[in-house]
C-alpha cells in the first residue's frame, strides 16, 4: 500500500512557515509583536518556522512531484505532513492565539487576587492547542493527507517524558516516587476495588466492572483499551466506557486549574492532585501545563504520578484478569499467564525516561554537582561583579546578622563582589529566606546568587524541546478526541464512572491539601 | 406496488428488529431482502487518547474490537438471514463502517431497489450506541421510497 497522498498542502504550509520566519527576521511583524509581547520569543519563532518551513517545503514538493512506491520511505514521509499541520496549529497557537488571549484577558484587569481571567482559567498554549485539535477532528475533520502523521502525537508525548527524564534530582525523584506510590497505590486500589464493587451491587455484567474499573482506576483510556480483552468486554460496554472517561477526562481539564488557582495549590500540591484525581494521563499533562504555563515544576510532579500510574497498569490488568477469571463461567479454566501480561504491558518508554535520569546523573548533560540542571560557577564576567552600591548597602546593614556563618559568607561576598563558593552561596540563600536585611539588600543578594547559579546549555535546550513536544504531543491527541467517541458515554458505566470519579477527586484533594507540602 | 428489492438497514436492536419484520411483511413473494449492516465510525476515534500503551497492546485492542464487532454482525445475519430465507425470500447482506445515512445512500445507489427499510430512532434514555440515522441527510438523498417502521415501545 502506498501511503502518500499527492496532495499540495505540506508545500502550502512550508512556504507559509518559511514566509513566517522571514517576515519575522525582516521585523516586518513587529508592531503585531510589540502589541502581543512576544519580543523574547522572535528568535524561536524565525528559527523553528525557518527550520521546518524547508522541511515542509523539501518534503512537500516529494508528495506533489515524487515519486511514490511501497516501501520505507513512503510510509515515513507520508507522515510528514500531519506532523507539520499539528505543529503549525501548535505554533500558530504558541506564539499567536495564546498571547493574543493574554492581552485581551490582561486589559480586563486581574479577576482573582493578582491573577488575569486567562491565568484562572488556564487559557494558556497547552489548553488552546487541545482545544484546537478537538475543534479541528470534530469541525473540519483531519484532512486524508495528514491521518497518518496525526498519530506521531503520542510519540511526541513519550519522547517528551523520556527528555523529561534529565531534568529531575535524585532527592526529587525518590521523594515524588514515594509520594506518588503512596498516593496512586491507595487511589488507584481503592477506585478499581470500589469499581467492582459498585458493579456487584448494581449488577452490571462482569466484563463491564472489569473495564471500567481499570478505566477510572488506573489510566483512563490507555488502562481501558489494555483491559478490555482480558476481561472479555462487548463493544457496548468498552464504547460507554470510553465515551464517560472522554468527557470525565476532557471537563477534569479544565475544571482542574480553576480550582487549584481558587484554592492556590503549590505546583507540587497540584501536579499531585492532577496525577491522581485527573483519568486521563494526557489530560494530567494538560492540566499541569494549565496551571504553569511559564515553567515545568507542575509538569514534572504530574508525569511522575502518570509514569507511577502507567507502571500499576499491568498488575492491575493482572488481578482484573484473575478477577475475572473465578467468576466468568465462560472463562473458567482459562489459565492467565502472569510473565505474558506483565511484558506485554510493561510500557518501554519509562526505561528511556530512567535511562535519561540515569545519563544526566552522571554529568553528560550538566556539571556533576548540577541540581536540576542548575550549577554553581562564581568564574565570572567582571560586569557581573556587585557594584560599589550594592556593597555598600550590604556593607551597612551586615551588622545585622548575628549567626557567625552567615556573617562570614556575607564578609567574604562584600570582599569579592560575588559569592566565593558552592557553600557560601547556601548560606547566603539562607539569608535571603530569613529576611533578615532590608528588601533592598535581599535584592543584592538575590542577583549575586543568580549571577554564579547557570542553566546547563543542554538542559535549557531540553526544556524548550520539552515544551514543544508536549504543545505538539498534546494538540495531536487533541485531534484524535472526537465527539461522536464522546457522545458514546451513557448506561451503567456513566453512573459508577461519575460517582467513583468525583470521590477519588475530592479525596485525594482532601489527603494534598492535609498532607502534601511544597517542598522536597 | 408489492416490493420485490428491499434494503433493510437494521443492527438487531428493538428499533431495527421492527424494521426486520416489516420489511418481511411488506416483500413480494420470491422478492430478495438486502441486509445493511452499519459498524458506526465512531469507533475510530475510540482509541484516540490512549498514548501510554506500546503497539501490541494496541493491535491487541483494535484487533479484539475488530473481533467481537464481526462476531456481532455475523450472528445478527445469521438469525436474520435463516427466518428470512424461511419465509420464502432471498437475502444479501451488505456490511460497512461509516456514518448510518450516508451509508444507506451509498447502498441504495448500487443496486435498483423498490424500497427502504429502516426502524426509527429509540426512545430516550434506552441504552444503546449514540450513532443516529440523519433523517434529513437520508430523505434529501434517497431517490426510492422509504419506509420508517414504529418503535415497538412507542
Amino acid at each position: 500500500m502506498v501511503y502518500t497522498k499527492k496532495h499540495p498542502a505540506l508545500l502550502i504550509m512550508g512556504v507559509l512557515l518559511v514566509a513566517l520566519a522571514v517576515a519575522t527576521n525582516a521585523g516586518m511583524l513587529d508592531g503585531l509583536v510589540d502589541y502581543l509581547k512576544i519580543g523574547k520569543k522572535t528568535g524561536e519563532i524565525t528559527g523553528m518556522s525557518g527550520f521546518f518551513g524547508i522541511v515542509g517545503l523539501a518534503v512537500g514538493a516529494w508528495h506533489m512531484w515524487g515519486k511514490h512506491e511501497e516501501g520505507n520511505l513512503d510510509y515515513y514521509l507520508s507522515s510528514v505532513g500531519g506532523a507539520i499541520f499539528i505543529l503549525f496549529i501548535a505554533m500558530i497557537v504558541t506564539w499567536f492565539v495564546a498571547p493574543w488571549i493574554a492581552v485581551i484577558s490582561k486589559s480586563m484587569g486581574p479577576v482573582m487576587g493578582a491573577k488575569y481571567l486567562h491565568q484562572v482559567l488556564g487559557l494558556n498554549y497547552i489548553v488552546l492547542g487541545i482545544v484546537a485539535g478537538i475543534i479541528t477532528v470534530n469541525v473540519f475533520k483531519i484532512p486524508g493527507w495528514a491521518e497518518n502523521g496525526v498519530r506521531l502525537s503520542r510519540l511526541g508525548l513519550k519522547t517528551g517524558v523520556i527528555l523529561l527524564g534529565t531534568l529531575y534530582s535524585l532527592a526529587e525523584l525518590a521523594h515524588l516516587g514515594k509520594l506518588s506510590v503512596v498516593m496512586i497505590g491507595f487511589f488507584v486500589l481503592g477506585s478499581v476495588g470500589l469499581v467492582l464493587f459498585l458493579g456487584g451491587r448494581r449488577k452490571i455484567p462482569n466484563s463491564m466492572a472489569g473495564v471500567l474499573s481499570a478505566g477510572m482506576g488506573v489510566c483512563g483510556v490507555s488502562a481501558t483499551v489494555a483491559a478490555a480483552p482480558v476481561v472479555q468486554a462487548k463493544p457496548t460496554e468498552i464504547a460507554y466506557t470510553i465515551g464517560t472517561i472522554l468527557i470525565w477526562g476532557v471537563g477534569c481539564m479544565f475544571l482542574f486549574p480553576v480550582i487549584g488557582h481558587v484554592l492556590n495549590l503549590g505546583h507540587i500540591q497540584f501536579g499531585a492532585w492532577a496525577g491522581t484525581g485527573i483519568l486521563n494521563s494526557a489530560q494530567v499533562a494538560g492540566a499541569a501545563l494549565a496551571y504553569q504555563p511559564d515553567g515545568i515544576e507542575t509538569l514534572k510532579v504530574a508525569e511522575i504520578f502518570n509514569i507511577t500510574r502507567v507502571l500499576f497498569l499491568p498488575l492491575i490488568v493482572l488481578w482484573l484478569a484473575i478477577w475475572y477469571v473465578r467468576r466468568e463461567e465462560s472463562a473458567a479454566g482459562t489459565k492467565v499467564n502472569v510473565g505474558k501480561v506483565v511484558i506485554e504491558k510493561f510500557p518501554l518508554f519509562v526505561l528511556g525516561f530512567i535511562l535519561m535520569f540515569a545519563l544526566s546523573s552522571t554529568g553528560i548533560f550538566a556539571p556533576p554537582n548540577h541540581y536540576k540542571g542548575k550549577y554553581f560557577d562564581n568564574d565570572i564576567k567582571e560586569s557581573k561583579l556587585l557594584t560599589e552600591a550594592e556593597v555598600a548597602l550590604l556593607t551597612t546593614e551586615a551588622a545585622k546578622v548575628q549567626s557567625p556563618a552567615r556573617a562570614e559568607a556575607l564578609a567574604r561576598l562584600i570582599e569579592g563582589r560575588k559569592i566565593a563558593n558552592i557553600d557560601d552561596d547556601a548560606t547566603i540563600r539562607g539569608l535571603t529566606n530569613a529576611k533578615v536585611l532590608s528588601k533592598d539588600a535581599s535584592k543584592v543578594l538575590k542577583k549575586a546568587h543568580k549571577v554564579v547559579y547557570h542553566t546547563a546549555k543542554k538542559i535549557k535546550q531540553f526544556r524548550q524541546w520539552i515544551t514543544w513536544l508536549f504543545a505538539f504531543g498534546l494538540t495531536g491527541l487533541g485531534m484524535q478526541i472526537t465527539g461522536a467517541a464522546m457522545r458514546q458515554a451513557g448506561g451503567q458505566p456513566l453512573v459508577i464512572g461519575g460517582i467513583v470519579g468525583t470521590i477519588k477527586a475530592v479525596l485525594s484533594l482532601i489527603v494534598i491539601l492535609l498532607f502534601v507540602s511544597e517542598t522536597i | 406496488m408489492t416490493p420485490a428489492r428491499i434494503l433493510l438497514a437494521s443492527h438487531g436492536t428493538p428499533g431495527a428488529r421492527a424494521a426486520e419484520q416489516a420489511a418481511l411483511s411488506l416483500c413480494a413473494r420470491e422478492g430478495t431482502i438486502w441486509h445493511l449492516e452499519v459498524v458506526p465510525d465512531f469507533w475510530k476515534g475510540m482509541r484516540g487518547d490512549d498514548w501510554l500503551n506500546n503497539a501490541i497492546t494496541q493491535q491487541r485492542f483494535g484487533d479484539y474490537v475488530e473481533s467481537q464487532l464481526e462476531r456481532e454482525l455475523a450472528e445478527h445475519a445469521e438469525a436474520l438471514s435463516r427466518e428470512v430465507l424461511d419465509r420464502g425470500f432471498s437475502y444479501e447482506n451488505l456490511s460497512v463502517l461509516g456514518k448510518p445515512a450516508e451509508c444507506l445512500l451509498d447502498a441504495a445507489a448500487r443496486e435498483t431497489f423498490d424500497l427502504v427499510v429502516i426502524g426509527s430512532p429509540r426512545p430516550k434514555g434506552t441504552p444503546g450506541y449514540r450513532s443516529r440515522m440523519k433523517m434529513e441527510t437520508l430523505v434529501r438523498g434517497l431517490r426510492i421510497p422509504l419506509f420508517v417502521a414504529p418503535h415497538p415501545d412507542r
